[in-house]
């Protein structure tokens, strides 16, 4: 077994994933503790760039660049990871709580007859390389602090925004090229193409700043104030049960329980009266704030700091004050 | 189409759930369908209709077998509880052996189940029982077209900035997600039919596996303590009159919060 913590470098369209580097920044931590080698395993095609921007975060790189990785198939991947996995026996390896690594890591964690924490909050070793991983239950009305057996490696996704990122660890990784093992005849899946959302906004799972309206916002169109708000704050722009479910906005943007859970660095929400089920998807956010017209609207238990007012009059207002601000 | 859906009865999003001792919670007696089942029940039975078969509900808890009755009362033909003393403690990877032991001699042409449950939150089951039966798995989809059930099917996927569109050879296990169709609400004499329905049960040894199969001995990982989530320090509400409040909130986002 290799004293080493492998981090699964998601890549998408040749850039890594900023949850990669938050993950790699973590194990530093870790590997300072156990003397640990950080490893970063990257698949996809077309990657010197990719595996460029990961050399000073990582001891070794373990690269798969090959045409047949191109798209992420859960078949593809875990072929290819698996064997190398096997071979060197790393003490951990975590991933993103992304929808890749959600998709891949239960079945490598099967097909390795292995442990895993899925979508955590938090992450320990301890002097004995034991991984311990904190994770939300019920929705996140209770945290489960996870252990493992004597299987290896332990495995773990964690979700955005959990660790701070390094700007670099003064790392110089040793680069291992790997050839891709993928009998294309063989595959039973296959992506055919991939519908891009409209903008350029990142997913509300991976943003470090989110604005969300629901119910109060009165109707879809007004959702426009919210955008523009985000746009100043380089936001992405989430939303409610509610609206999802009056057909004002996409699933995909839906927080809470039925919907995503978001830990942003920043939430702010306008006009939502903080229904369970929305609190829930909240849970793990730095910091919290509600505008709503009613003083006793839920939602204010829930937040860091509270505005009681009409979200028309201040999400306007807010905006100039902010693109003001950020100029100087 | 020989169906099967996986399914599972957890506490109802609005339950109260409270830590009891680092390894003991206190769940208020309130439980549903798993939120996430229902889109897979409502999906086995569309398929149904278009190219009739049989759609079966399975099943791992000791308990609860109200989640079988909800998929016999929307359509559902067969119900499965599996169900053992030895599965308490039981991780979700033992749980994955228990369904693929059922599964792996059956003609199964498609198995569905929810994206996760709602209770431990994981989305393991799914992909797992997948890997054991050595199918192809697509998770979290809110698109499923088929021309041949025997062939391939065509399903949607959400993914970070965008939707994925896949072929996939069938059989096959799909997870499914909100947005995947309008789960039907059963009427009430489906209802009172799915109370008296038969529901199957089968222990350990008829799946041909044993008490070391499962339960907190086989389990891959376990909880060490349960935690209370953590406590937000008391809402500042900002008091002053608009404008002034915003300028207010901007200097605590940028010099106390420091998030902005």
């Amino acid at each position: 077994m290799a004293n080493e913590i492998w981090v699964f470098a998601e890549q998408r369209e040749g850039k890594v994933r900023k949850v990669t580097f938050e993950l790699l920044s973590v194990g530093a931590e870790f590997s300072k503790k156990t003397g640990a080698q950080m490893v970063a395993i990257l698949l996809g095609s077309g990657l010197q760039e990719a595996a460029k921007s990961l050399i000073s975060f990582a001891d070794k790189i373990y690269l798969m660049d090959d045409p047949s990785l191109a798209s992420y198939t859960s078949d593809t991947y875990l072929t290819n990871m698996a064997p190398l996995i096997k071979e060197h026996q790393p003490s951990v390896l975590l991933g993103g709580a992304t929808s890749t690594g959600k998709d891949l890591f239960p079945r490598l964690a099967m097909h390795l007859q292995t442990g895993y924490a899925p979508d955590c909050t938090g992450l320990a070793v301890e002097e004995n390389g034991k991984l311990v991983a904190k994770r939300p239950i019920y929705g996140g009305k209770v945290f489960a602090e996870m252990v493992f057996s004597e299987a290896r490696p332990q495995m773990a996704t964690v979700r955005n925004n959990t660790f701070p990122a390094n700007q670099n660890l003064n790392k110089s990784a040793q680069v291992i090229p790997v050839s891709a093992k993928t009998d294309l005849s063989s595959l039973k899946k296959k992506v055919l193409g991939l519908e891009k959302a409209a903008g350029m906004k990142l997913d509300i799972t991976e943003a470090e700043i989110v604005v969300a309206a629901g119910r109060g916002i009165k109707a879809p169109e007004n959702f426009k104030i919210i955008e523009d708000l985000a746009d100043v704050l380089n936001a992405s722009v989430g939303t409610t049960r509610a609206t999802v479910d009056e057909g004002w906005r996409d699933q995909k943007d839906q927080i809470g329980k039925s919907g995503k859970n978001i830990s942003a660095k920043l939430y702010m929400a306008f006009g939502i009266s903080g229904a369970i089920h929305h609190i829930l998807g909240i849970g793990t956010c730095k910091t919290v704030v509600a505008v709503d017209t009613d003083p006793n609207a839920l939602i204010f238990n829930y937040a860091d700091y509270g505005i009681v007012g009409d979200l028309f009059q201040i999400v306007p207002a807010l905006t100039e004050e902010l693109r003001k601000v950020t100029k100087e | 189409m020989d169906i099967y859906v996986l399914v599972k009865q957890v506490p109802d999003p609005e339950a109260i759930i409270k830590v009891k001792s680092d390894s003991e919670l206190e769940i208020e007696n309130k439980y549903f369908t798993n939120f996430f089942d229902e889109f897979a029940i409502e999906a086995g039975l569309k398929l149904k209709e278009k190219f009739g078969g049989k759609v079966t509900v399975l099943t791992v808890d000791n308990k609860k077998a109200d989640a079988l009755r909800r998929g016999i009362a929307m359509g559902a033909d067969d119900a499965i509880q599996i169900t053992d003393p030895a599965l308490d403690g039981s991780d979700q990877f033992a749980t994955a052996k228990a369904l693929t032991a059922y599964l792996k001699d059956k003609a199964f042409d498609l198995i569905l189940a929810g994206r996760q449950a709602m209770d431990d939150d994981a989305g393991i089951v799914g992909p797992a029982v997948a890997e054991l039966l050595g199918i192809p798995h697509v998770n979290t989809i809110i698109g499923l077209e088929m021309e041949d059930p025997k062939k391939e099917a065509k399903v949607i996927r959400e993914v970070e900035g965008g939707r994925e569109i896949l072929s996939c050879s069938l059989p096959a296990l799909f997870t499914c997600q909100k947005g995947l169709n309008n789960p039907r609400i059963p009427q009430v004499m489906n209802v009172m039919k799915a109370m008296k329905a038969q529901i199957k049960k089968l222990d350990l040894a008829t799946l041909g596996l044993s008490a070391a199969d499962a339960g907190g001995q086989a389990a891959k990982i376990k909880v060490r303590k349960y935690l209370p989530p953590p406590k937000r320090p008391p809402v500042k509400m900002i008091k002053e009159d608009f404008p002034e409040n915003l300028k207010i909130l901007v200097k605590l986002l940028r010099e106390e919060a420091k998030v902005i």
